[in-house]
């Protein structure tokens, strides 16, 4: 008999019981942060045997199935799918998670709310699950819409900081926007289809229309930071490191990739939406890359960097590659945790500095975390056998053999340039060169549980790759033979990005900075998108809004309009055509004039 | 035109060159406000006198009294403006706040 279901079943409650924990109130023995995880981690070691058979047994899918209410033409069910994506999915997000909590016991050591914290990260975990293992949509809904509350109440965990909250209602005003694609396109299969449950949805694909995916085209690109509503995951660096890496790296900002991969049955007959979702991934892609650039917080570079990805796989699904997709969700979760851990490392070393152009000089001083950087960084821009090669090099092969826009593909290749190239500014400037902190900074990673989290995660981020792709079942057909100088494209435009970013930084550091230009200027300014978006709009209604109400009436038509325009009009003809000069004195002395001649007259 | 009317108004023109043309000090214009006044009134004096027509002494007095009212103004505004700006320098008058 096939065990994986009851193994799964035992994983996916037991990790509940602490949340209860906190509601009752048991004996405090141990410390509540250290028993959230290790029964994540116990959670991890239990669903890989379940994973395991299930790849072995060669099934499609599970169902859990528990009828809940019907109301007079729906079912609700309480539904759970383990089929693929599912399964491959939680023992990578149990292992992230692990490896953050442990991770988090030494970032958030000094706060005095750690318990809440990890009672947070608890419940984002739970409700990221809900999100991968439902079978309806209106269970999926549930997820998503706990985890855009959770990365709320996350991001601005430092509550007082002004900017914090602006980011945590930023992210809820984005993703607000990508729900309304998601009703929409609820509400049409609702009425369409009379069902939300995902089996009837994806097998009755009879009246064709756009409708329903361009609904959850904009929910993926609300959810995943699109371009055009991608502003919030920058403004989401306020929060926590390890919240940043667990929520905005590997879990939360993958939902709405995850939602497209798992209607792909629809998308595979629509080339309308395929040729969308190739166009806004290739934008953002590029776009983010190129804002990544010149910014000088490594979180935010490290923010954009996940964009950028994101936007990858929004080219993968546009080319008809969910599963390249799913792979790429996979691998990409282990190194972009682990650079964002790595930076959390740093950040904390040097006393709460995030400027990279005042780090300096850590390879000698920090090993650990450098080394890890440095393997993150060449995982993340696609090194030969590293994990992220697995996937990005068989997504850029797939872009470069499909029968689709080759502007959308010309873009993809330059920010894998771009990728490497700030990618190495990253390196050069926060591990190399001499250091520009201030000299009697203590720094010290001596501790295991800052230690153990980035040592597993670079382990993984060398042989996830290689373990993955050998133990999959074939999902889609290989690719066909290309040309040698396409299967090289991806390698080439990898190492120019990386030459160029080296040659320009051991060139120009020595050369007073000039002036910035317009592109520099377009770069670090995000592309003026939320400086217009987000304070042109509010102002111009602001102004205008103040005119009408206070300035018309009194001003205008009581003031201005009649008495000071009649005196405007004739000051300024008086002095247009006037000849005098004022000077009184003068002029007032032409009455001696007929004085002397009444005199001279009358002699 | 006799030599005594004559000097009346060289007097009167005198005066007025010396009001119109008043250089640091205000009371130097007033001064000669009066004796344009005081020209005037001898004029009219003498006029009533030599044309033997005695009712015409009323426009010296009715003259006089104006006289009198507009020097008491005079000297009114400038005693204020010296209460403002401590002297009568005309340089002194202007209307800044600050």
């Amino acid at each position: 008999m096939i065990m994986h279901t009851p193994i799964m079943m035992t994983t996916l409650i037991s990790l509940t019981l602490p949340i209860f924990a906190t509601l009752t109130n048991p004996c405090k023995k141990r410390s509540y942060p250290d028993y959230v995880k290790t029964t994540v981690m116990y959670a991890f070691i239990t669903s890989l045997p379940s994973t395991t058979l299930f790849i072995l047994s060669n099934q499609e899918t599970t169902i859990w199935s528990w009828h809940w209410m019907t109301t007079q033409t729906l079912d609700l069910t309480l539904s759970f799918k383990l089929d693929y994506f599912s399964m491959m999915f939680i023992p990578i997000a149990l292992f992230v998670t692990w490896s953050i909590m442990e991770f988090s016991l030494w970032y958030m050591n000094s706060d005095p709310n750690i318990n809440q914290f990890f009672k947070y990260l608890l419940i984002f975990l739970t409700a990221m699950l809900t999100l991968v293992t439902a079978n309806n949509l209106f269970q999926f809904f549930i997820g998503w819409e706990g985890v855009g509350i959770m990365s709320f109440l996350l991001i601005s965990w430092w509550h007082a900081r002004t900017d914090a909250n602006t980011a945590a209602i930023q992210a809820i005003l984005y993703n607000r926007i990508g729900d309304i694609g998601l009703i929409l396109a609820m509400t049409w299969f609702l009425l369409h289809y009379n069902s939300w449950d995902l089996q009837q949805m994806l097998a009755l694909n009879s009246n064709s229309s756009s409708l329903p995916l361009v609904g959850l085209l904009l929910a993926a690109a609300g959810k995943s930071a699109q371009f055009g509503l991608h502003p919030w995951l920058p403004s989401a660096m306020e929060g926590p490191t390890p919240v940043s890496a667990l929520l905005h790296s590997s879990t939360m900002v993958i939902a709405g990739v995850f939602l497209l991969i798992r209607f792909h049955p629809l998308m595979e007959t629509n080339t309308t939406i395929q040729n969308l979702t190739l166009c806004l991934g290739a934008t953002t892609t590029l776009f983010t890359a190129i804002c990544a650039l010149t910014q000088n917080d490594i979180k935010k570079i490290v923010a954009f960097s996940t964009s950028s990805q994101l936007g990858l796989m929004m080219v993968t699904i546009g080319i008809n590659q969910p599963y390249l997709a799913f792979l790429h969700i996979c691998t990409h979760a282990f190194f972009k945790a682990m650079l964002f851990m790595c930076s959390g490392s740093i950040i904390h070393n040097l006393n709460n500095e995030q400027d990279i152009r005042k780090m300096g000089g850590l390879l000698k001083t920090m090993p650990l975390t450098s080394t890890s950087m440095i393997i993150g960084n060449l995982a993340l821009t696609g090194m030969p056998f590293l994990t992220g090669f697995y996937s990005k090099d068989l997504i850029i092969e797939a872009t470069n053999t499909s029968y689709t826009n080759a502007w959308a593909l010309f873009i993809t290749l330059i920010a894998t340039s771009l990728t490497s190239a700030y990618s190495t500014r990253t390196i050069l400037l926060t591990l190399t060169g001499p250091p520009r902190f201030p000299a009697l900074t203590y720094i010290n990673e001596n501790n295991p549980a800052l230690l153990n989290p980035i040592k597993r995660l670079t382990m993984g981020s060398m042989i996830t790759g290689f373990l993955i792709t050998s133990n999959i079942p074939p999902t889609s057909p290989p690719l066909p033979m290309m040309p040698f100088y396409l299967k090289l494209s991806a390698l080439c435009a990898t190492a120019l990005g990386f030459l160029t970013a080296l040659d320009l930084t051991l060139m120009t550091n020595k050369l007073k900075m000039k002036n910035p230009s317009q592109v520099f200027k377009f770069s670090n300014m995000l592309g003026y998108f939320p400086t217009t978006i987000h304070r042109t709009i509010p102002y111009q209604s602001l102004l205008m809004s103040q005119n009408l109400a206070l300035l018309l009436l009194d001003s205008t038509w009581l003031e201005k309009s009649m008495p000071k325009t009649i005196s405007q009009a004739h000051i300024t003809t008086s002095m247009t055509v006037t000849t005098q000069k004022g000077m009184i004195k003068l002029y007032s002395l032409s009455f001696l004039i007929p004085l002397t001649l009444a005199l001279f007259l009358m002699m | 035109m006799t030599l005594t009317y004559m000097n009346i108004m060289l007097a009167f023109t005198i005066s007025l060159l010396g009001m119109l043309t008043y250089r640091s000090h205000l009371v130097a214009s007033l001064l000669c406000l009066e004796g344009m006044m005081m020209s005037l009134f001898i004029m009219a004096t003498l006029i009533a006198s030599n044309t033997h027509f005695p009712l015409v002494n009323i426009m010296s007095i009715i003259l006089l009294v104006f006289a009198a009212c507009e020097t008491a103004v005079g000297l009114a505004l400038l005693i204020s403006i010296s209460n403002t700006y401590g002297l009568d320098y005309v340089h002194n008058l202007n209307l800044l706040q600050c």
